[in-house]
């Protein structure tokens, strides 16, 4: 079900539950309920994470409860979620977590706690369920159970250098063929700067590949097997793979977002594939600020298809205290936080808060914002949070379509080698549910 | 006093140092059996992605002879251990040596020289990352610049192995200096002053005095390494996480990520059970060698 039939089953009925529900008991709301509590957060040190505990010192003036943050990079942060939840320990009481990557793992597990009827009944008046960001709402929903709330959109876009194509003679891109024809003619025209760089370190690859295949018309699973050996798969691995090995950076196959920003940002690339995160990392130094256009990655046979995912604000199931958690989700994921967060680069998942004067006015100050922006609600009407495999081992699924494409990127196999090796695998990890 | 009495007195005392030592003995005991333990009765349940638990025997244990990746991460785990202890016994020595003999050395180099191994892993890992880098960093550059072709280093699963074994020889090269320069400075002179008597030259010197009464030395500071590179994660998960491929997912990098990224602690308990034989294995031949070559 893509956004906009969730739009119509599920969204619109739902929203006139909350604007019924939540008017009703805005009333009682009390932000002080849970006042001398402690709610620990396990939280990524990621950059949406930053933002939001920038502001850590009003949630606990607004509610008088304490924060108390158990911060990790990325990696460890689930680390120590396996840990604490395989032990069935307290110790955590709200957690980030992306639904489109570990959703359907952790609800399967019974990881989550069930926040649909708090989001209903313990709300306070300005808190607006309904005015986030339906996609993500669906991506984090999972057997009925709504998992997490959204705490920013993101999703892979489209980086280019408007001098590098105005020099060599080369329009905006309007599909893929068009990216691989400018990669060609960029690479006889500079041979000082990459054309074109994207994610190629294993892990990290399903990220971008999963924009690519959708555009191109791909799926993942059909009939309930793998599909990477489909001819729109193979495509998708082929061009992928062809684009990074013909025109990429040497030792592409260890890039993720890190060393594809510092590349773009030092002018050194032509075309970056990446996170619309990375803005602020990209602009950082204001070298790019002027020569830099940005779009959703051209379409394919199937259009535009972009990827969207966001981190999204769990409450663990072994929480002796949800509601008072539910509270610190409540106020992050808020329409005033959200507006705070956004004000510092972090998309928000809130229409109402990307249409505010103030944020308006903060894109409106460059040029690359208001493109920023306007990829972004692309991402959010057109966006498939599909990112890897729809089954609960959707991580490991990464790894099998990462290994496909860095097979090929070093000619290790031919495209039929690696998606049968690939469908092998995945075969396997999808007969496991 | 009688022998009665010293024997009862000599009893009591040992009693009251028992006594005063056993929580220190049981809570160290319990720290390391523990988790051993623990980890041992996961190697026998197996764990679904969701979390849902059931005892297998030794179904974990007779995967691991079927499954390609742990033999590949096996073999990776042995050519970084060989390589790199090879490189760090050998530069190791020579820096000692060096170290040794040049006794006008100011302070400040000396602690340049070995000031690689005080870097946390991590961040030396991130350091090589950056300079290896391909198109951005100065190995690619300073090689360009003498004329020579570029490499791919890391990103290259042909170089990846020599490539982290000499990051890892860079950063430990100088403590096993250390434990050597050590070993040099208790090495009895009468020795070297009867070999200058008797007219031997610096390398016969070397070869005939100093390596044999080294070795002992040489052989701990081997233990030590070999202990450290069984088990060798940091600097591959933060430059290559395994990659690219699978040409650098060493045993302990595979069990990581089958235990945290793919959520099946028992068949990682398993791998790093049998990581952990392999390290006690190399420890007791390398204690063997020892007691060979001691003195």
């Amino acid at each position: 079900m893509n956004a906009r039939m969730f739009a119509a089953r599920v969204a619109l009925p739902a929203l006139a539950v909350f604007a019924v529900c939540s008017d009703g008991r805005a009333a009682d709301f009390d932000w002080k309920k849970f006042q001398g509590k402690t709610v620990t957060f396990l939280a990524n040190n990621n950059p949406v994470a930053q933002a939001l505990l920038a502001y850590k010192d009003d949630f606990e003036k607004q509610t008088g409860m304490t924060l108390k943050v158990d911060g990790y990079q990325e990696q460890q942060m689930r680390q120590r979620l396996v840990t604490v939840m395989n032990a069935h320990s307290d110790e955590v009481d709200v957690f980030m977590t992306l639904p489109s990557r570990e959703g359907e793992q952790f609800a399967a597990a019974g990881w989550y706690a069930d926040l649909s009827a708090m989001a209903k009944n313990d709300v306070a008046k300005e808190y607006d369920p309904a005015g986030l960001s339906q996609a993500l709402l669906k991506a984090a929903t999972f057997g009925g159970k709504l998992t997490s709330m959204p705490m920013n959109i993101e999703g892979p876009i489209f980086y280019y250098r408007t001098d590098i194509f105005k020099k060599c003679g080369i329009e905006q891109p309007k599909t893929i063929k068009d990216v691989q024809a400018a990669a060609e003619k960029i690479k006889a025209c500079d041979s000082s700067v990459t054309p074109f760089v994207s994610r190629g370190l294993k892990p990290a690859i399903a990220y971008t590949f999963s924009n690519m295949l959708h555009n191109i018309g791909g799926s993942y699973v059909a009939g309930g097997k793998s599909n990477l050996c489909s001819a729109k798969g193979k495509e998708a691995l082929d061009t992928y793979s062809r684009l990074l090995r013909d025109f990429g950076p040497p030792g592409v196959v260890n890039y993720s977002f890190q060393q594809i920003s510092a590349l773009y940002r030092s002018g050194r690339a032509a075309m970056s594939f990446e996170s619309s995160n990375e803005l602020r990392t990209v602009m950082d130094g204001g070298a790019r600020l002027k020569d830099t256009a940005l779009i959703p990655f051209p379409a394919g046979e199937a259009g535009q298809v972009p990827t969207v995912i966001g981190w999204g604000m769990a409450v663990s199931s072994h929480s002796k205290q949800p509601d008072a958690a539910w509270y610190f989700v409540q106020w992050a994921t808020s329409p005033a936080v959200q507006k705070k967060m956004a004000l510092q680069g972090i998309a928000p998942p809130r229409p109402s808060v990307a249409s505010d004067p103030e944020y308006r006015k903060w894109i409106d100050e460059e040029p690359v914002r208001k493109e920023w922006q306007a990829a972004l609600d692309v991402l959010a009407t057109k966006g498939s949070s599909e990112v890897g495999y729809p089954i609960v081992a959707n991580p490991e699924s990464r790894e099998f379509i990462g290994q496909a494409v860095q097979d090929l990127i070093l000619k290790q196999k031919t495209v039929d080698q690696a998606c049968a090796d690939a469908d092998k695998a995945l075969d396997a990890l999808i007969a496991q549910k | 006093m009688s022998d009665a009495a010293a024997t009862l007195t000599h009893d009591r005392q040992r009693l009251e140092l028992s006594a005063l030592s056993a929580p220190a003995v049981v809570f160290t005991v319990a720290m390391i059996a523990f988790p051993v333990i623990y980890t041992v009765w996961l190697g026998f349940q197996s764990f679904s992605s969701t979390g849902k638990q059931s005892y297998v025997g030794l179904a974990n244990y007779a995967r691991l002879v079927s499954d390609h990746e742990f033999w590949h991460g096996l073999w990776v785990t042995i050519a970084l251990y060989v390589l790199s202890l090879a490189l760090q016994l050998v530069l190791g020595v020579w820096l000692a040596l060096v170290l040794f003999h040049a006794k006008r050395l100011p302070g400040i180099v000396r602690s340049l020289f070995i000031s690689p191994f005080m870097m946390p892993p991590v961040v030396a890992g991130m350091m090589w990352l950056v300079i290896l880098d391909p198109s951005l960093g100065a190995a690619n550059y300073i090689l360009q610049s003498l004329g020579l072709p570029p490499s791919e280093w890391l990103a290259s699963p042909t170089w990846v192995i020599p490539t982290v074994a000499l990051i890892d020889t860079w950063q430990w090269t100088p403590y096993v200096a250390l434990i050597v320069l050590g070993g040099l400075q208790s090495l009895p002179p009468s020795v070297y002053e009867a070999a200058q008597i008797d007219g031997a030259s610096p390398f016969k010197t070397f070869q005939r005095i100093t390596l044999p009464l080294l070795l002992p030395t040489i052989v701990t500071a081997a233990i030590l390494r070999s202990v450290d590179l069984l088990r060798f994660f940091d600097i591959i998960y933060i430059t290559t996480q395994g990659g690219p491929g699978n040409a650098s997912n060493t045993l302990n990098i595979y069990g990581f990520r089958v235990g945290f990224e793919f959520f099946n602690i028992g068949y990682a308990s398993a791998l790093m059970l049998t990581l952990t034989a392999i390290v006690f294995g190399a420890v007791l031949a390398c204690n063997r060698l020892r007691g060979a070559v001691a003195w």
